[in-house]
């Protein structure tokens, strides 16, 4: 008996550092190999002058009064800024309509759920064929639509803001099924007798969703606005394939900026000085979050 | 009253065909004009019925046979990535849910930090470091990229997964005599099972359709049906929408398939995981 409760004792104790750190390594290390040290590493290298990397000369903050004076590269972040908003708050307005629609569904609503899904489980590249076909300028179905329609033509094959508007509706349509399942779970959480009370209280459907319905669910509607700040910026293969970021480099978002300044330009010094950009405004938009997460791990002591 | 009902009723009714149109609209038009003649893609009004040909299958395996050794590097890059983000995740889940010191506390969230990351930022520094170790359009640095992107989610999510085992099973394990490996193989790994699965499935979806890692880092060798699709966007004598769109079937029928079978497992990764709210 003696010896139980003094092996439980051992047992709750952290005495298996060695154990807990080996279970950790393969994390750590991938971690530490690809992302970590790479972030640093870049921030090095933003300061230096070279190409692909080798012989590298120190040059102060050179690569950064470079990316001031380039157009291109202002050009990539109005682009950014402009597009990541829209696709953030278009699919949140539409994730949340669709989350409500989807709840009121009374049978087959597995089936409906799998096929909003979809868009999500679907590679870019052939998401964008999909709507390449679609909007082909002269014999895509949508095109026809829209013309017959009456509505304004979408020239995405030669018009900047129509090209970026067709991207950011592809990353909507590819994107918005996480959005509702974020919100679709947080409303079929919220407590039926809130809703109860609240109607017994005069409280009409539409009053009862805003009043009460959606300030409950408003750490899920953060969160999801979160995630996808921190992923539209991101955006890449939509405007990749579409428009490899032509005419004149005026569709170029910056994650297209940095792949032609590395790849093509071969201007390691200065992708990486829009990398650092990238990442900073990355960890500013993620920062509530690490916030609440590291409050999260503390309190879990 | 009764009338208001009937028409709200019927204003859901086509709002829920309107969305079902928008999601799955462009899948089934590419999926059944890849079984139409060529000359016959472009035509108005769109045929929802015909006969079915497989000539656009027959193009691709004649002109495009690089699409199916995508498709193989594409299941090997998947697979690895699967094992390789399980095991990691696993381990470091474990850690993450029993153990208490700040150490551990602090690497559970420098994990979400680097996870925060743009990937595109870290091709710039890894590029000419793969290159000089030679791994570049190797499939190794997609399942170890692909590892690294996925490992912070599975960590987090097993964490949740072995927190809510109680440790009172651990005990009585370690009375019975079994040693840690022996807990987690025996105890602790069938109960994650659910767990397991659910990040079994982010890692598929994610692993099988990557675009930008794969364009980037492989060229031959190792690269993947997502990137040959691209590829075959952009040549130089325009697009051939048949082969093109029998690919892009073809590519997405197994991950489909896959997540269909598994969907619950899918929502519950997404609520028990670090997405909750």
């Amino acid at each position: 008996m003696i010896a139980a409760t003094d092996r439980k004792a051992s047992y709750r104790s952290d005495n298996r550092h060695g154990a807990y750190v080996l279970l950790l390594l393969p994390a750590v290390l991938l971690l530490l190999g690809f992302l970590a040290v790479p972030a640093v590493y870049i921030f090095w290298l933003s300061f230096q002058k070279s190409t692909f990397g080798v012989d590298p000369e120190f040059v102060g903050l050179a690569n950064y009064w470079g990316l001031i004076a380039d157009r291109a590269f202002w050009r990539a972040s109005w682009n950014t800024i402009v597009v990541v908003n829209a696709i953030v708050y278009a699919e949140l307005a539409l994730g949340l309509g669709v989350a409500v629609l989807v709840r009121g569904i009374r049978s087959g609503r597995k089936i409906v759920i799998a096929a909003i899904l979809l868009p999500y489980i679907i590679t870019e590249s052939s998401g964008i064929v999909m709507w390449r076909f679609m909007m082909e300028p002269e014999f895509g179905l949508l095109t026809r639509l829209i013309d017959r329609s009456g509505l304004p033509p979408l020239p995405w094959d030669f018009e900047p803001w129509a090209a970026l508007t067709l991207s950011g509706t592809i990353a909507i349509w590819h994107h918005m099924p996480f959005t509702f399942l974020i919100l679709y779970a947080a409303l079929l959480a919220v407590p039926k007798d809130t809703l109860e009370a609240a109607s017994i209280d005069g409280a009409g459907r539409w009053q009862s969703f805003w009043r009460v319905e959606v300030p409950i669910i408003m750490p899920a509607i953060l969160v999801a606005i979160l995630f996808r700040y921190i992923f539209a910026i991101r955006l890449f293969g939509e405007v990749w394939l579409l428009t490899r970021g032509g005419p004149a480099r005026l569709t170029e978002v910056l994650a297209i900026y940095l792949y032609r300044e590395t790849f093509q330009y071969r201007n390691f010094g200065s992708a990486s000085a829009a990398g650092v950009c990238m990442l900073l405004l990355s960890l500013a938009v993620a920062t509530p979050y690490l916030i609440r997460m590291a409050r999260e791990v503390r309190r879990d002591a | 009253m009764h009338k208001h009902s009937c028409i709200s009723a019927l204003a859901r009714f086509v709002a829920l065909v309107a969305v079902l149109a928008w999601s799955v609209g462009p899948i089934a038009v590419v999926a059944l004009s890849s079984f139409k003649e060529p000359k016959d893609i472009f035509e108005i009004p769109f045929r929802l019925f015909f006969v079915p040909t497989f000539d656009n299958y027959r193009m691709l395996a004649r002109f495009n046979p690089e699409f199916f050794t995508g498709l193989v590097n594409s299941l090997i890059v998947t697979v690895f990535a699967v094992l390789a983000t399980l095991l990691a995740s696993f381990g470091a889940g474990y850690v993450f849910a029993r153990a208490k010191a700040a150490g551990y506390k602090a690497s559970a969230l420098f994990m979400i930090v680097v996870r925060m990351l743009p990937p595109i930022v870290v091709t710039v520094p890894l590029f000419p470091v793969f290159n000089r170790l030679a791994l570049n359009d190797t499939h190794l640095v997609l399942v170890l990229l692909y590892a690294a992107f996925y490992v912070s989610l599975g960590a987090w999510m097993m964490r949740s997964f072995v927190a809510q085992i109680p440790i009172e099973l651990e005990e009585a394990a370690a009375i019975d005599g079994a040693t840690l490996w022996q807990t987690l193989r025996i105890v602790i790994l069938p109960l994650c099972a659910q767990g397991l699965v659910a990040l079994t499935l982010f890692v598929v979806v994610f692993a099988w359709n990557e675009y930008v890692f794969a364009m980037i880092f492989t060229t031959t060798e190792a690269r993947t049906a997502p990137v040959v699709i691209g590829e075959m966007l952009s040549t130089a004598e325009g697009v051939k929408w048949g082969a093109v769109f029998a690919a892009a079937t073809i590519q997405l029928v197994p991950v489909v398939v896959v997540v269909l079978a598994l969907q619950r497992f899918l929502i519950a990764g997404l609520t028990a995981g670090s997405v909750k709210s």
